[in-house]
Formats: structure tokens, sequence, C-alpha cells
């Protein structure tokens, strides 16, 4: 991301963590899909699923950043909402299960916090830490969160 | 005028041209007597050139006229091949070859082709008429592709006919077809230039010629033309005595007769193919719909809708349907180059070239077959010396064969070498802890899965070919990706056959959907023997695996609800699904059949861990994803 400009960001919750991801990634956003189990696959896929006749493979939000099991939260809601990121400069599609979807929001690169370093999260999955009503959100690095999920 | 447009034509055609002269290059070299083959070569990079004159690419055309002119000169001498010369046109056309491709993508300035030129040219100075022939014989950069004469030209070529359209004329291609026509009544008409296949092309600029024979005179034949209408000018010169090199030939196939197919973006293909795959799944979703609607006017449609779709889904992949020799016909050249380089003598032979298969999986055949008969020709077939002290005859034997088998093509690589070593990959694969140490024989699968292992080579010396222990596992991992399998035959002395099983097609397969707890699984007929019930049956115990034993041979069992993690008991009886793939057999044991239908196969992003037992998957008509088993990954 640049540091100059405007970054158009989309902005979801993921259990307690606010995360966003660059609009320009963000494929298309879907209701929870039901997914078929893929035997063998690590958990944190949870299986593939049937966008308009395409197969996309889903990874499950929750699990992939370390936040709580929303279903066994005292009923929280299960995740629900589905983002559908490119992945390795757009040549793969995957899916990915939020909680909800927040805003989409449009920051000025420089507002954007470098730093890395946030209670919670892996810091190798952090590209920048941005500021919304007084509530901090982490610009998640999405290739480096997904790509080795699908790399066998 | 942009020609880039015409550049991936001109790249295809160039190919099959030049694959063309490998082929008649390995003839010549198989009998040096017989000049048929210089002329069809002569021909052959007399269109490239021609081809490469109109698209503006001077230094193919430059190299292509040079090869020309020195093959010109042995189709006229009636030279009989000599190994130099061959070397040097086997050079010449790979030189032209890297031309083209570099051309196409615009690095034309990279081509470095002085050195054949100068060997082209120093060929064709010993050949007697070197420099007087090259101007000869020059490329007129402005027409498009020459058709080369069929047979040699007569000496009375008939006259010479020019002819220019009115330039607002509209269809000027038509109108050029209409005159040839109308000339055709008077006498046989030949070298029309550029060719008829070329009027319909946008570049056609409505000037052309072409010569006529029979006795009509000039104003006759001017008459003749200019009733074609919207014809401005007509020249109609003597009777020529020489004809142009090149410029002649036979007369003129009439129009009507011209080829009938066209080429089409492979991309477009698979469009159509991913469309129709739409139209199935849908067409799945409605026959349901009308099943649970008990309305026979909708179950008319339904019925309607399902023939519709199987027809045209039966077209397109007809029209993906490519002939196998695409892209066996590389294979003489390479297997030559190897032998030689490696001191064997081999006879190589292609049988059943017209076998057709997926265009999308023959793409990835080449590979595999590369290194099959790399492996083959390096490791597989002994030295003349060699084979003459165990009382074989010095040429070694190569056959690659394809042969249709019910819903699969077989595809093989056989030798009549030396046979593998099984001793000394047995002592091999024990070292490495690949096999049981007490195993006292490999049997043909297991040496499969010991060649098969990445990197696992037991070549002596690792030579430029082959013997760094690529290969067989490159060959395996690419056949089975595409839903295939892969078998080893191999006999000490005797020789050795690698035979790979493949479907015909990817796109669209008929499979059993299996039912193991709540999940479903479909697996493609192709394999699919027959299937026995399980709990009737009586299983036994063989080399560890629980197996069944079905009209003398044992089928060990794979029971799918282990193998994928499915928890909870299987029902008591439940039916065994026996996969067949060449010799080898395999009993999949799931909870039940859902039954047969028509699936889409469609790729899925596996991720890392997924088992390796999935060929694809594809979308049920509930709109539910399932995944494909792999017959290869469970046998």
């Amino acid at each position: 991301m640049s540091d100059a400009g405007v970054v158009r960001l989309l902005l979801f919750r993921v259990g307690r963590l606010l995360c966003a991801a660059e609009a320009e990634r963000v494929r298309e956003i879907l209701p929870r899909l039901e997914p078929t189990r893929i035997p063998g696959a690590p958990p944190v896929v949870a299986g593939v699923v049937n966008v308009r006749g395409s197969l996309v493979t889903l990874v499950e939000g929750w699990r992939a950043l370390r936040q709580p099991d929303p279903s066994g939260d005292g009923g929280a809601g299960v995740s629900g909402t589905t983002v559908l990121l490119e992945v390795g400069g757009g040549k793969k599609v995957l899916g990915f299960t939020v909680d909800e979807v927040v805003d989409l929001v449009s920051v000025a690169g420089e507002s954007l916090d470098r730093r890395q370093a946030l209670p919670g999260i892996d810091p190798t999955l952090v590209r920048a830490v941005g500021r919304r009503a007084d509530q901090l959100f982490v610009v998640l690095d999405t290739d480096a969160l997904l790509t080795p999920i699908l790399s066998s | 005028m942009d020609l880039s447009q015409y550049a991936e034509l001109f790249l295809a055609e160039s190919r099959e041209h030049l694959s063309a002269c490998n082929q008649l290059l390995l003839d010549w070299e198989k009998s040096p007597a017989n000049l048929a083959p210089v002329g069809g070569l002569f021909r052959a990079v007399h269109t490239v050139k021609g081809m490469a004159a109109t698209m503006g690419y001077a230094r193919v055309t430059d190299l292509a006229h040079r090869a020309e002119n020195l093959l010109d000169l042995l189709r006229r001498g009636g030279r009989t091949a000599t190994d130099e010369l061959l070397q040097l046109l086997f050079r010449a056309r790979d030189a032209l070859e890297q031309a083209v491709e570099l051309s196409v993508v615009g690095r034309e300035e990279e081509i470095d082709v002085a050195e054949v030129i100068a060997d082209l040219e120093g060929a064709a100075t010993q050949l007697g008429r070197g420099g007087v022939a090259a101007g000869d014989i020059d490329a007129r950069p402005t027409l498009v592709a020459v058709p080369a004469p069929a047979v040699e030209t007569p000496v009375a070529a008939g006259r010479l006919v020019q002819v220019t359209l009115r330039a607002e004329a509209p269809i000027k291609g038509g109108r050029a077809l209409l005159v040839t026509k109308k000339a055709q009544a008077l006498g046989p008409v030949y070298a029309v230039t550029p060719p008829e296949s070329a009027f319909e092309a946008d570049e056609f600029d409505g000037r052309f010629s072409f010569r006529i024979g029979g006795a009509a005179g000039a104003e006759e034949i001017e008459r003749a033309v200019r009733a074609a209408g919207d014809v401005e000018r007509v020249t109609v010169g003597g009777e020529e005595r020489r004809a142009a090199p090149g410029a002649a030939g036979p007369p003129t196939v009439p129009p009507e007769t011209k080829s009938r197919h066209i080429r089409v973006d492979l991309g477009r293909l698979d469009g159509l193919m991913d469309l129709i795959g739409e139209l199935v799944t849908v067409r799945g979703r409605l026959n349901e719909l009308a099943a649970s609607a008990r309305d026979p006017a909708i179950d008319d449609v339904a019925i309607q809708v399902s023939r519709l779709s199987r027809e045209l889904q039966d077209e397109i992949i007809q029209a993906r349907m490519t002939p196998v020799w695409q892209v066996f016909d590389r294979f003489p050249r390479l297997v030559r180059d190897l032998a030689r380089e490696l001191g064997k003598q081999v006879a190589f032979r292609v049988e059943g070239k017209e076998i057709e298969l997926d265009r999308a999986i023959l793409d990835e055949l080449g590979d595999p077959l590369l290194h099959l008969l790399r492996n083959a020709v390096d490791h597989g077939v002994e030295s003349p010396a060699e084979r003459r002290r165990r009382g074989k005859k010095p040429e070694a034997e190569i056959v690659l064969a394809a042969v249709r088998e019910r819903a699969s093509v077989a595809i093989s690589v056989r030798d009549d070498g030396r046979g593998i070593d099984r001793k000394r990959i047995l002592e091999r694969a024990q070292r490495d802890g690949i096999v049981d140490p007490h195993a006292e024989a490999l049997s043909d699968d297991q040496l499969l899965r010991v060649l098969a292992r990445p990197g696992f080579s037991t070549a002596d010396a690792v030579t430029s070919v082959s013997g760094r222990g690529v290969g067989i596992d490159v060959a395996v991992t690419r056949i089975r990706a595409l839903g295939g399998s892969i078998d080893v035959r191999s006999e000490e002395g005797k020789g050795t056959t690698f035979v790979m099983r493949l479907p015909v097609t990817l796109a669209i397969v008929r499979a059993l959907i299996a039912g193991v707890g709540t999940e479903r699984y479909a697996l493609p007929l192709t394999y699919v023997a027959e299937t026995v019930e399980f709990g009737v049956q009586a299983t036994t115990i063989v080399e560890g695996r629980e197996a069944i034993v079905l009209r003398d041979r044992v089928v060990p069992l794979v029971h799918l609800r282990r193998l994928l993690g499915v928890s909870g008991d299987a029902p008591t009886r439940c039916p065994i699904i026996v996969l067949e793939m060449g010799e080898r057999r395999s009993g999949v044991v799931v909870d039940g059949m859902l039954g047969q239908q028509e699936i889409v196969v469609k790729g899925f992003d596996a991720p890392q861990g997924t088992l390796p037992v999935f060929s694809g998957a594809t979308i049920m008509g509930d709109g539910v994803p399932t995944l494909i088993l792999d017959a290869g990954g469970l046998v």
C-alpha cells in the first residue's frame, strides 16, 4: 500500500478483532455458505463452497485469526458472512468467513500506522494499524494469512 | 496494417510446418535416395517463408529463404542425403523454429542465425549454383504465402493473368474467387497468388494473379475475367516458358472443396465447456424439480432439455477432441537426437496416432512422455555392441502407442532393452528404507512405487539426458493429476513397458454417487468394474490388507469411511465398488450408493494436507459441492 493517496478498506469483525482488507482484493461479499468438508485439510479450512458454479475453498476466519469459537461463545452466533478475497495477485480466490462486515472506508495512506504489534494477533499477519471512531483496526496481510493454507 | 492479430495463427501454422519438416527429415534420413521428402521440405519451408514475409519478420524470411534455396538445389539435383547435409538441415529447421518463436513475441533482435545461414550458403555454393540461385528465388515480401508446387512444374506453365479489382469493390475475396471460377471454364487455373485461402483475409487488397493453361487467347481470357465484374485491370501475359520456382502449382482446388476446418481459440472451447457444465448442473436441478412436481407437461420439457443439453455436450466434447499425433509428432526427432547423442541405434515407431483425447489432457502429456522416452533411450536400450553380445539385433526398438480402451485411452512406451534391474532397485530401496529389508523381490507395482519416488535413480552416471532421478516421478504425478494411472511391466533382458491410462475427457464424466455417513462422493465410472456387497462376501487378509477374492483374484479393500475420517459406524451390509486400472484392482467400501449421474469436473484449490485421493470436485443438482474420488489414488 502506498504511503500517499487514499486506500479503500473493507472493515469486518472476526471475534473481538476489527479487521480490514484492501477493498481491491475483495471480490465479493456473500452470506454464509454451507461448505463441503475436504478430508485431510486442516481445521482452519471449512471446506469448499459453491459460488454460482465455481468452487471456492472456504477459510474459517475465527480459526485463522485465533479467535474464540463463535458457536461455543454462549450462542453469540456463527460467523455470518463470507468475504471472497483475491490471493496471490488475483490468481486465486478464497472465501473467508467473518462475523459481520462493518464498513467500507477510504482512509489516507499516511493515517495508517505501520506498526504491527497489536495484542492478540500474529504480527506477521498485520500490514498496518488504523483507527476508526476510537477503535483500532488491523489491516490484514491477506496473502500472508491465506497463502500458507493453500500451498501443499 | 496491424498484423499482430495474425501472430497466433502464424505461430500455429509455422509450428505445424516445422513439425512436418522434422518428420520429413527423419524420412529422408531413413531412405536417403528417396527425394519425395525433399520436395515436401521445400514446400513447408517455402510456406513459412511466405507467411513470415507477410508478417514482416525479416530474419525468419531470410533464414527460410536460404534453407529453401538449398532445398531447391537438392531436389533439382536429385542429391542423396548425406549425414552432413541432414545435420545442417536439422540445425536450420531448429534455428527456424526458434526464429519463429522469438519473432512472434517481439524478440526478433535476439535471433542469431548468422552461423546457420553461413553454413547453408556454404552448402549451397558447394552444390554448384549457390550465389546465382539465391537471387533467383527471391522472396516477395508483399505477397501472402505462395503455395509451393506439389509436383514438378511443367515446362510450359500457361499464361500469367494479373488482375486488379476496383478499389471500391465490396467483398473482394468473393469477387476474386468468381474471377478464378470464370477463368476455369477456359482452362486449368493454378498458381493463384495469393492463394485462394487468403482472399478472405482482411488484408487482401484485390490484386492477385494466376496462371491459366489451355488454348484460350488473351482476349478471351480477359473477357471471361471481366465478366466476373468489379475488375479494374487485367493483363494477360504470353506463354511462360519457365515458371518462377515456387510460383507455379497444380490446378487449384475448386473453392467448394476448400478446407472445412477452422481454427478456434482453445479458450473459446473452454468457455463453451464451462457453460455446458453449468447447463448440466441446472439440468440436474430441473430434473429434480420435475420429479417432485409430478406434472407431465413439466416432465416433457425436462426430458427435452435433458436430451438437447446432452447432445450439445457431446458436440462440444467432440470439438475438444484432438488426435494424439499433435503431441506425438515431435518425438521421432527427439528420440533420434537422443539416440545419436548416446551412441545408440533406435528404430522408433508410433502407433495409434489417430486416437483422440481431450485437448486439455493431451496438452499435459508432452512432459510425461518426454521423460519416459528419455528414460527408454538412455536407460532402457543397450548400446549396439552390448545388444550384439546378448544376441539381439543392434538396432533397438522403442514403440509409442495409443490404444482406446472402454472409456479410457492407454498410452504406452515400450522398449526391447535390458529391462529394469530389479535386484539393484531392491537393494537400493532397502538401503533407503523404502522397502521392507526382508523383501526378496519387487512386484511390478512395488517397482513403480519405488521408481516414482522423487529423486530416485540407480543410473550409474548422471547423463545429460536423464539419470538425475527426475522422470518417472514427474510422469506419475502428472498422470495422476489428470485422473489417470500409470503401470510398469519389465522383464530382465527383454525390455520395459510403461502404460499410462487416461480418461478420454476431463470435462464431464458419468459417476457413481456414493454415500459415506452424511457425506457424498462421486466416483467416475471410467474405472468402475462392478459392485459387490460387503458383509455377504467373505473377506480375507492378504499381505496385511483386508481383501475379498473375486473370481480367483484378490481385491484389496479400502474402507472409505476410515480413509476419509468419517465418524460413526458403517452399516453391516454395504456395497463394495470394485475399481480396475489395468492390472490393479481395489474394492472401495462405502455406506450406500445414491445413483449414477453425469458430473461436471471442476478444479478446486486443495488446501495443504488434503488427502491425495481427489481428482476434483463437482456441483450436484442441489447446488452442494461434492468431491470426486480419484481411482488412481485408491487402487
